[in-house]
């Protein structure tokens, strides 16, 4: 969490030493790559307390990128190893993948609190917007600070979000912005910020449109992709404090949307669309925070949700008449709060244990009444050691699900209850050996639960599916390298991972539904190499990154079966890209690459399932003016005006197959802010 | 009369000449396509080809023509889209029948809303016809009859708390469409019951299985379909609405007033199995247990399991036949990693479709008296076999 408590960013160097970088993240948004410590209200403070055992694999402080990305899906696929399946358009589905395993083991989580749904336990990406959001950080292997909730320990992989708070000069400030362009979209915010005593108050709004209409190659013919529109309302406001010793968050979210799914694209009689299928959703959510370093060496933090999800999903059959006659809704609730305590047992040596309790229900009309019912208790317990050089945990989860839910049987229903639970092994470390190389490792077993769509909802469900465990080891090799201007960063990480029973989810004829298969055991071996360059001098920032990636995931299921030894579904051998960004006075360009190889859609790696590779470049270019700050405020107002442009060279292709992306696309934004 | 028995000396004569002065058939376009070889050694002679519908996966518009060219014992694949490129987007998502008629190769493409018709000499496109949702077929000496799930769906309202209750369960039925065959033009459609399945005729009259698949995931009932529907081909009405058991799906005429209908169950306490409808409209079980199953003549060939609800089970799969409405012993040494279809060439020749995991291509096997004779990579889940 490089922006601390005080709004500053403690950048921490190899030394230890707290670097204020406040004027280089306001400044220079090429200081991208964050560096990170706890935020720490504690005066004395410990060195165990200070150093990370290991640092998220990438990193991204999102106020400081000029001319940002509308979605944090955006931010993300550019990520090393990270997947994001992309269903096209403004308003389409869009999950990650990281290092080969599926999204469900992916968890995001929004400060420290998961964003999941026990319905189908994805999270669409496409719906975060970047909004109010400081930093995002991927870990591929095992996030360990003080004070995480307990599920943070338990996911594969984790996308974290960390809201941003807010930087206020004076009484209060705010910003607007609005976006606009192709494919009909408009999409204005608002966000202001205001001082109430010791308390800062954030209200924000944030709207949507777009016809979702683009072009797209079909065979020898082009077509409209349609009924892809969408429309989203998002309003939210947080309450950030500050105490003696501590600090509490409070956040109320609201959002609203309605939108087409365009469908796959398929051969379809030219009379009948290819899907008229809408979807409303309706997302509340009471989420907060309160942290407290009761000593120097006792530390608390607890954290809540409380979220009130609705969907309605309708296959309109009175507008396509192909459509599967589907007319249902879905309410689920759920409650979560989180324990997390931090002792200091004897410096460098520190002890947490983080208790999680979580309920879900879901009550839909679809399938038939099953109305599960799921309650999960979390805990993890972590013991770290930290030095300035050699830094190690080891951490030991537990999980463990009760369901409820109603059977069929003969004569009515009766109430049936499962349980299923897990231990979730991990260790890290980290050593740096040399001022310019650091060393970090992890091994981890973790678990995922099937979900309610996999188990109850036998429309789509599999009853007969197994749980999916990953056991994961990686090393990381970070070298870095400054002198003058220049400063050099790389990382090569090498990985293995395996995967028991994993759980492919592949779509059916709708973006909703989806058939789960159990491809058995994938093994996985890849490497992630990361470079990075930088020259900052006057008035130029320059910044290059490169990256490149190889995952061989292959699958082990069966010795005698036919697709043993083949790469898995969707999973390309080699992807990379590049980002370089230039800047000049008030001026910013960015130019960002991102090459996937050839995949299959199936297991039979033939011509027949092959996705063509594709390459795919975004620019930017946007200038910032400033005026000088009026009357009493300090503040200095500022005014960004950015363009956008996706997919330059026009390329068609596709992430999933028979979802077509879009071709060139122009986005314009202004925003204001004082 | 005369007209008739004129007719007959024609074409006795046109056969005759043909035997004398052997005009060599020009070649097929589709004989340069090649593909595995396979022993067609016993096979009846009459038969040309023997085509192989894969039904591909909902919403991958991977469906494909195989077909296995009996003179030469060659098994080829995706024939639809090599032997018709210019459309480009191939055969269509999911195949769910076929049928030979004369020199013509029925399709249904489910997802796609089309009824595909080809050449049995060539695989070439002869005509693609519009039909929403399109389930099964079956032809009399005009019509192609085509079973359809089309404008099903229920309606409701929220109340002030979001809940959602059904005030209105329209969810119309099915209907049976009508193809003339000569124009290859919808003439008319009849509405049968809930999301009808297999369809046959017999004696002018279409017998429907009403399956209510997605009526059974519906509100306000959840229930599925139970019955048969009688339509009079004349008329093209329905005549008469049995009911038989739950979740219909094949329906098979053994040429002599017998009609036999399977079920799939409800998949927790009806199990699957056949049942038949005899001349005077009478209902009764054969037995539990298809999983797959045939028509040869007069005789349904049926391979079910017994454990077919516990789904981690490995599964002992058994055969049985039944001819008159009289079941009788019949065993087939199927292995298959998930059995999908099967077919009788004759009563020693079987196939057998082998899904494997639903999402990869998966094989067609041969079984004679023996046992098995060989296998073949079809397509993904090669679910429908015709003759010609």
């Amino acid at each position: 969490m490089p922006v601390s408590a005080r709004g500053i960013s403690p950048c921490i160097d190899l030394r230890g030493r707290a670097v204020i970088a406040l004027a280089a993240v306001l400044s220079a948004p090429w200081c991208l790559q964050a560096q990170e410590a706890d935020t720490l209200a504690a005066a004395s403070v410990y060195s165990v307390q200070v150093f990370p055992v290991v640092r998220p694999s990438e990193e991204v402080y999102l106020p400081g990128v000029t001319a940002p990305p509308a979605q944090v899906a955006d931010v993300l696929r550019r990520f090393i190893g990270v997947q994001v399946k992309d269903y096209g358009g403004v308003g389409g589905l869009k999950t990650v993948n990281v290092r080969s395993l599926g999204s469900e083991h992916v968890g995001v989580f929004l400060d420290g609190v998961q964003v999941d749904t026990a319905q189908n336990m994805q999270v669409d990406l496409g719906r975060f917007s970047v909004d109010g959001v400081g930093l995002i950080s991927l870990y591929n292997g095992q996030k360990t600070r003080r004070l995480q909730t307990a599920k943070e320990y338990a996911s594969g992989a984790s996308v974290h979000l960390e809201s941003e708070r807010p930087l206020l000069v004076d009484k209060d400030g705010g910003r607007v912005r609005l976006r606009g362009g192709s494919f009909g979209t408009f999409n204005p915010s608002l966000q202001w910020d205001r001082e109430l005593g010791p308390v800062l108050l954030r209200v924000s709004a944030e709207g949507l449109t777009s016809s979702g209409k683009y072009k797209f190659p079909f065979f020898d013919t082009t077509l409209v992709r349609e009924n892809g529109d969408i429309r989203s309302l998002r309003l939210e406001s947080a309450l950030f404090g500050r105490l003696r010793r501590g600090e509490w968050r409070l956040r109320g979210y609201g959002y609203g949307s309605e939108r087409g799914f365009p469908g796959p694209v398929i051969r379809r009689a030219s009379g009948f669309p290819f899907s008229a299928e809408r979807q409303a959703d309706r997302n509340l959510f009471l989420q907060g925070g309160w942290q407290e370093d009761w000593t120097s060496r006792y530390a608390t933090s607890v954290r809540f949700k409380y979220a009130d999800d609705y969907i309605h999903y309708d296959t309109h059959p009175e507008k396509n008449p192909m459509a599967l006659p589907y007319d249902l809704h879905y309410h689920q609730r759920s409650g979560y709060l989180s324990l997390a305590q931090s002792f200091v047992l004897a410096d460098p040596w520190s002890v947490d244990l983080s208790t999680d309790v979580q309920r879900n229900a879901l009550d839909s009309d679809a399938g038939q009444s099953v109305t599960p019912r799921r309650t999960v208790f979390t805990g993890a317990l972590a013991s770290r050691l930290a030095w300035e050089r050699i830094r190690l945990a080891a951490h030991l989860v537990y999980q463990g699900a009760w369901d409820g839910f109603l059977t069929p049987e003969a004569g009515g229903w009766s109430r049936e209850n499962t349980f299923r639970d897990a231990w979730m092994p991990s260790f890290s470390l980290y050593y740096a050996p040399f001022r310019w190389l650091e060393m970090d490792g992890f091994l981890k077993r973790s678990y995922r639960l099937p979900s309610f769509n996999d188990l109850y909802y036998s429309q789509m469900g599999n009853s007969a599916l197994v749980p999916e465990s990953a056991v994961q080891a990686g090393i990381d090799l970070r070298f870095r390298h400054a002198s003058g201007p220049w400063s050099w960063e790389g990382r090569l990480s090498p990985y293995r991972n395996r995967v028991s029973d994993k759980i492919v989810a592949i779509p059916t004829s709708s973006q909703f539904r989806w058939t789960m298969l159990n491809i058995g055991r994938v093994d996985v071996t890849g490497v992630d190499i990361r470079a990075e360059g930088r020259f900052h001098r006057q008035d130029w920032r320059l910044e290059a990154v490169l990256r490149y990636s190889f995952q061989q995931a292959l699958d082990h299921s069966d010795p005698d079966g036919g697709t043993y030894g083949n790469q898995i579904p969707y999973i390309p051998l080699h992807s990379g890209g590049c980002d370089l960004r230039a800047g000049w006075r008030d001026w910013s360009f960015s130019w960002d690459t991102v090459v996937t190889g050839e995949r299959w859609s199936r297991t039979a790696n033939t011509a027949d399932y092959r996705i063509a590779p594709w390459t795919v470049t975004d620019a930017s270019l946007s200038r910032t003016i400033r005026w000088p700050a009026s009357g009493s405020r300090a503040k200095m107002p500022e005014l960004e005006a950015g363009v956008v442009v996706r997919n330059v060279f026009d390329r068609p292709y596709q992430v999933v197959q028979g979802y077509p992306m879009p071709g060139r696309s122009l986005m314009l934004s202004v925003t204001y802010s004082w | 009369m005369k007209k008739a028995m004129l007719l007959w000396l024609c074409g006795a004569l046109a056969f005759c000449a043909c035997r004398k002065d052997p005009v060599p058939e020009p070649p097929s376009k589709d004989a340069d396509l090649s593909g595995q070889k396979v022993d067609v050694s016993g096979f009846p002679e009459s038969v040309r080809k023997v085509f192989v519908l894969n039904e591909g996966g909902m919403g991958s518009n991977n469906a494909t023509l195989d077909f296995l060219r009996v003179p030469e014992g060659q098994y080829v694949t995706g024939a639809f889209r090599k032997m018709n490129p210019s459309v480009g987007a191939g055969l269509g998502d999911v195949g769910n029948d076929i049928a030979v008629h004369g020199d013509e190769v029925w399709m249904v493409i489910n997802n796609s809303g089309l009824v595909e018709v080809v050449s049995a000499k060539d695989e070439t496109e002869i005509a693609a016809i519009q039909v929403p949702t399109p389930r099964f077929l079956a032809f009399d000496e005009s019509y192609a009859y085509v079973t359809s799930w089309a404008g099903a769906y229920a309606t409701g309202s929220y109340d002030e708390n979001g809940y959602y209750s059904v005030t209105d369960s329209k969810n119309p039925k099915g209907q049976v469409y009508r193809i003339d065959l000569s124009t290859k033009k919808v003439d008319g459609s009849v509405e049968v019951g809930y999301q009808p399945e297999g369809i046959a005729v017999y004696d002018g009259k279409l017998y429907v299985a009403n399956s209510g698949g997605i009526s059974s995931q519906l509100p306000p009932d959840y229930a599925y379909d139970n019955t048969v529907s009688i339509i009079d081909t004349k008329r093209f009405k329905v005549t008469a609405t049995i009911p038989v058991q739950v979740n219909l799906k094949n329906v098979y005429s053994d040429g002599k007033g017998n009609i036999y209908v399977t079920t799939l169950g409800d998949y927790w306490s009806v199990h699957s199995g056949l049942y038949r409808i005899n001349a005077s409209l009478e209902v009764s079980k054969v037995a539990d247990y298809v999983s797959v199953s045939t028509l040869l003549g007069d005789t349904v060939y049926c391979i079910g399991t017994d454990s077919e609800f516990d789904w981690s089970a490995s599964h002992v799969y058994k055969g049985w036949s039944v001819q008159g409405g009289n079941k009788k012993d019949w065993t087939l040494n199927v292995t298959a990693t998930t059995l999908y279809s099967l077919y009788a060439l004759d009563a020693d020749t079987f196939f057998v479709g082998d899904a494997g995991d639903y999402f990869n291509p998966g094989t067609v096997s041969c079984y004679g008296k023996d046992g098995l004779r060989w296998s073949v990579d079809a397509g993904v889940c090669p679910g429908h076999f015709a003759v010609y």
